[in-house]
C-alpha cells in the first residue's frame, strides 16, 4: 500500500548573487507516500515555495544552487534533463499557482489554452478530444462547458482557479502541487473547493502537495504536515497529532496566533521579533532568539530532527528530552 | 427597537448604493441594468462597538465601508453620527468629520506615497489638522505613538521610506497614523488579509487596545470569520448587497440560522482537525448583484429554497436578543 512517490533528500536551496548567498532551505528531507496529502506550512519567507518550486525546477539555474535529491517515481527531479522533464511535467507532476488570475493568458480563450497543452503532450490528438476531456475535468470542479468558449476575464476569480486545478489534471498527474491554490479564494469557494478535491482524490489516484500559510486548510485537507521556518522545516507528521499537541515551539507559537472559529475565544498570541536573515548561517538554533523556551543548549549547535512519535519528527532539543 | 436607535452613536439609515452598468444596447427597451452594490442596509452601532462585518467578495461590505467615510455617496440614505448626517457633517466642515472617521485599508504597500518618509506620511495630518503647535511637537507625537505601537526605534523608522518597511510594520502605522487624529468611528477595510498569521495578532490585538483607549467605534470587514469572531462585538453578514443575518458574534457564529451564514461557517475550515466539518455545499458563485430579486436574493443557491423564497425578499425576523436573520423559514 505505502508505495512512496516523492522521496526528498538533504534538499538545500541558495540563492546567491556577487554580494552573498541567501540559504533559502536547509536541509529539507521527508518522504511522501502514494494518496498521502501533505500540507506545508509557514510564514512569508520560510522557504516553502522555494521548496516546491525547487521540486518542480522552475528556479532559474544561474541565481538559484540545488542540492540533495528529489526522488520521484525512480527518477532524481532535480538531475533529470529536459527533455525527460518535459515528458514528466503536466503527466505525472503538475502545479497549480497562486494567482489564477495571472496565470492565464488574457487573449486566448480558455478552451485554446487547456487544448494547447493537451496537444503538446498528445501530439497526435483527434479534434475534439481535449475538450471532451477538459469538459469532463471541468464538470468535476463545477464549471459548465460554457467556460471553455470564455476569455479568463470573463471569470470570476474562484472559477478561474478551479479551471486551473482542471487543467492541472488533464493527465491525472500523480502528484499534484498545489500552491496557495485556494489562498486568494473566498471561504465559501475554498470551502467548495477543498471538498472538491478530497473528492477527486477519492475517485482519481492522487498525491498532493498543499503549500499554504492557512493551519486551517491543512486541517481540513490534508493528513501530513510539513512545517517551516526561515528555511528549516522544523516539523513533520500527522496532522491530527501535530495541531493537537505541536512539538516544536514555532509550531506551538503559529497555532496559538490562530483565533478558533466555535471554540473558547483565547487572547491571541503573536511571536515575538521577526524572521532572521537567511544570508547568515545559523550555528544553534534558528528559532532560539524568538523562542520562549530557548535555553543554552539551544545556542549551540543547530539541532538535528528528534523523533517524537510515528513519522512524527522535530528539529528541537527540547523534544529530545520529552519537554518543550 | 426605536428607543434604541435614539440612542445608538452611528445609525445607519437604508444605505443603497446603486451603480448603472455602462454600455449595453443603445436603444435597449424596459428597465436598465442596475449593479445594486448595496442595498437598502440600516444598522445601529454604539459608542465603542466594534462590529464585524463579514461576506464573500463582491457582496459589497467594502462600498458599505467607503460610504461610512464618504469616499463614496449613497444613492439612497444615510449615516447618522451622533444623531448628525455625515453628508450635512462633510459638507459644513470636512475637516471636522475626516478628524471623526477614519479608515484603514488592506494592502499596507499601497497606502502611502512611496517618495515620502514615514515621519512625513504621518506628520502630514497632523498639520492639515493643525494638531501640535509646530513641526517639534508633531514630531514627538509621532514618536510617541510609533513607540506605543510597539515599533521601536521610532527615530529610525521615521526615517525610512514605506518600502524599507514590512507589510506588518506598514500596517501597524497606517493604523497609529489614523489614530492620531483621534477618531471616534474607525473603519478597518481587511486590514490583516495581506499580513503573515504570526504578525496578525499583534495588529489585531494593537488596533482593539486603541479602539478601547479612545472608546472609538469600529467596523472590521473581513472575510475571516474566526478573526471577526475574535475582534468583534457583534456581527453582520452580508450577502449581495443585504444584511442576512446579524446579531452577537457567538450568537452568529455558533448558532447561525440563515441558511447563507450557515453555509459560510461551515465551509469555514477550523484549525482543529477533530470539529468534523460537514461542509453544507451550496451550488455556484455568488451571482451578481445586477438587478437581482424579486425573491429572496440567495433562493437559487439556497438548499431549503422553495417557491415562496422566489416571490418576495423575506422580512427580518427577530431571534431573541437582538438576533436577527432575513428567511422565511426560520421558526417554522
Amino acid at each position: 500500500m505505502s508505495e512512496t512517490v516523492l522521496s526528498i533528500d538533504n534538499l538545500c536551496v541558495t540563492y546567491k548573487n556577487r554580494q552573498k548567498k541567501v540559504y533559502a532551505v536547509k536541509n529539507a528531507s521527508f518522504s511522501i507516500e502514494k494518496g498521502d496529502a501533505v500540507g506545508i506550512v509557514g510564514e512569508s519567507g520560510s522557504g516553502k515555495s522555494t521548496l516546491a518550486m525547487a521540486l518542480l525546477r522552475l528556479l532559474p539555474a544561474r541565481t538559484a544552487e540545488v542540492t540533495g535529491k528529489a526522488d520521484f517515481l525512480g527518477r532524481d527531479l532535480l538531475t533529470v534533463d529536459d527533455k525527460a522533464l518535459a515528458d514528466l511535467r503536466w503527466k505525472e507532476l503538475s502545479v497549480v499557482f497562486q494567482k489564477a488570475m495571472s496565470s492565464f493568458s488574457p487573449v486566448h480563450r480558455i478552451g485554446e489554452q487547456i487544448e494547447d497543452i493537451y496537444r503538446v503532450h498528445t501530439p497526435n490528438a483527434q479534434k475534439g478530444e481535449a475538450k471532451e476531456r477538459a469538459v469532463e475535468l471541468l464538470k468535476l470542479v463545477n464549471l459548465g462547458d460554457r467556460v471553455w468558449r470564455l476569455y479568463p476575464h470573463e471569470l470570476s476569480g474562484g472559477m478561474l482557479q478551479r479551471v486551473a486545478i482542471a487543467m492541472s489534471l488533464l493527465f491525472n498527474p500523480r502528484l499534484l502541487i498545489m500552491d496557495e491554490a485556494t489562498t486568494a479564494l473566498d471561504v465559501v469557494t475554498q470551502g467548495q473547493l477543498l471538498n472538491e478535491i478530497k473528492h477527486m482524490e477519492e475517485t482519481l489516484d492522487m498525491t498532493r502537495i498543499m503549500i499554504t500559510h492557512d493551519m486551517s486548510v491543512v486541517a481540513a485537507s490534508c493528513n501530513k504536515v510539513v512545517v517551516m521556518y526561515a528555511g528549516d522545516i522544523v516539523e513533520v507528521g500527522p496532522v491530527k497529532k501535530v495541531l493537537k499537541t505541536p512539538a516544536h515551539p514555532y509550531t506551538q507559537g503559529l497555532l496559538g496566533s490562530f483565533p478558533s472559529l466555535k471554540g473558547e475565544t483565547h487572547a491571541l498570541r503573536a511571536i515575538p521579533g521577526s524572521i532572521p536573515d537567511l544570508s547568515q548561517q545559523y550555528n544553534e538554533c534558528i528559532f532560539a532568539p524568538r523562542c520562549p523556551h530557548a535555553t543554552e543548549a539551544c545556542r549551540k549547535a543547530r539541532p538535528e530532527p528528534v523523533q517524537v512519535g510515528e513519522g512524527w519528527s522535530s528539529r528541537c532539543v527540547l523534544c529530545g528530552g520529552g519537554k518543550a | 427597537m426605536s428607543e434604541q436607535k435614539k440612542k445608538a452613536y452611528i445609525d445607519i439609515q437604508d444605505v443603497s448604493v446603486f451603480y448603472p452598468v455602462k454600455g449595453g444596447k443603445l436603444f435597449a427597451q424596459g428597465e436598465k441594468p442596475i449593479v445594486k452594490a448595496v442595498n437598502g442596509i440600516s444598522l445601529q452601532m454604539e459608542k465603542g462597538e466594534v462590529l464585524g462585518l463579514i461576506g464573500e467578495s463582491g457582496c459589497g461590505k467594502s462600498t458599505l465601508g467607503r460610504i461610512l467615510v464618504r469616499l463614496e455617496e449613497p444613492t439612497r440614505g444615510d449615516v447618522l453620527i451622533d444623531g448628525v448626517s455625515t453628508h450635512e457633517l462633510i459638507r459644513k466642515d470636512p475637516k471636522k468629520f475626516r478628524r471623526m472617521v477614519q479608515i484603514v485599508f488592506q494592502n499596507p504597500f499601497d497606502t502611502f506615497t512611496p517618495r515620502d518618509t514615514i515621519e512625513k506620511i504621518m506628520m502630514r495630518p497632523l498639520k492639515i489638522h493643525n494638531i501640535g503647535k509646530d513641526d517639534q511637537e508633531r514630531h514627538k507625537m509621532c514618536v510617541e505613538s510609533l513607540e506605543a505601537g510597539g515599533l521601536r526605534p521610532a527615530e529610525d523608522i521615521l526615517r525610512r521610506y514605506p518600502h524599507e518597511l514590512s507589510g506588518g510594520q506598514l500596517q501597524r502605522i497606517s493604523i497609529l497614523r489614523s489614530m492620531l487624529l483621534n477618531p471616534t468611528f474607525i473603519i478597518a477595510d481587511e486590514p490583516v488579509s495581506m499580513l503573515d498569521v504570526s504578525v496578525r495578532a499583534d495588529i489585531i490585538n494593537m488596533l482593539l487596545e486603541l479602539s478601547r483607549e479612545k472608546n472609538a467605534s469600529v467596523v472590521f470587514i473581513s472575510h475571516d470569520i474566526a478573526l471577526t469572531r475574535y475582534i468583534s462585538d457583534r456581527i453582520a453578514v452580508m450577502y449581495l448587497g443585504r444584511i442576512v443575518e446579524y446579531g452577537t458574534a457567538d450568537q452568529v457564529v455558533k448558532n447561525p440560522q440563515h441558511p447563507y451564514t450557515q453555509a459560510l461557517i461551515s465551509n469555514c475550515a477550523s484549525i482543529d482537525p477533530d470539529e468534523e466539518s460537514a461542509a453544507i455545499d451550496i451550488q455556484g458563485e455568488p451571482p451578481t448583484p445586477i438587478n437581482p430579486g424579486p425573491g429572496c436574493f440567495f433562493a437559487e443557491r439556497c438548499p431549503h429554497a422553495t417557491q415562496e423564497c422566489l416571490k418576495k425578499y423575506p422580512e427580518y425576523r427577530d431571534l431573541g436578543d437582538g438576533h436577527i436573520a432575513a428567511c422565511m423559514h426560520i421558526g417554522k
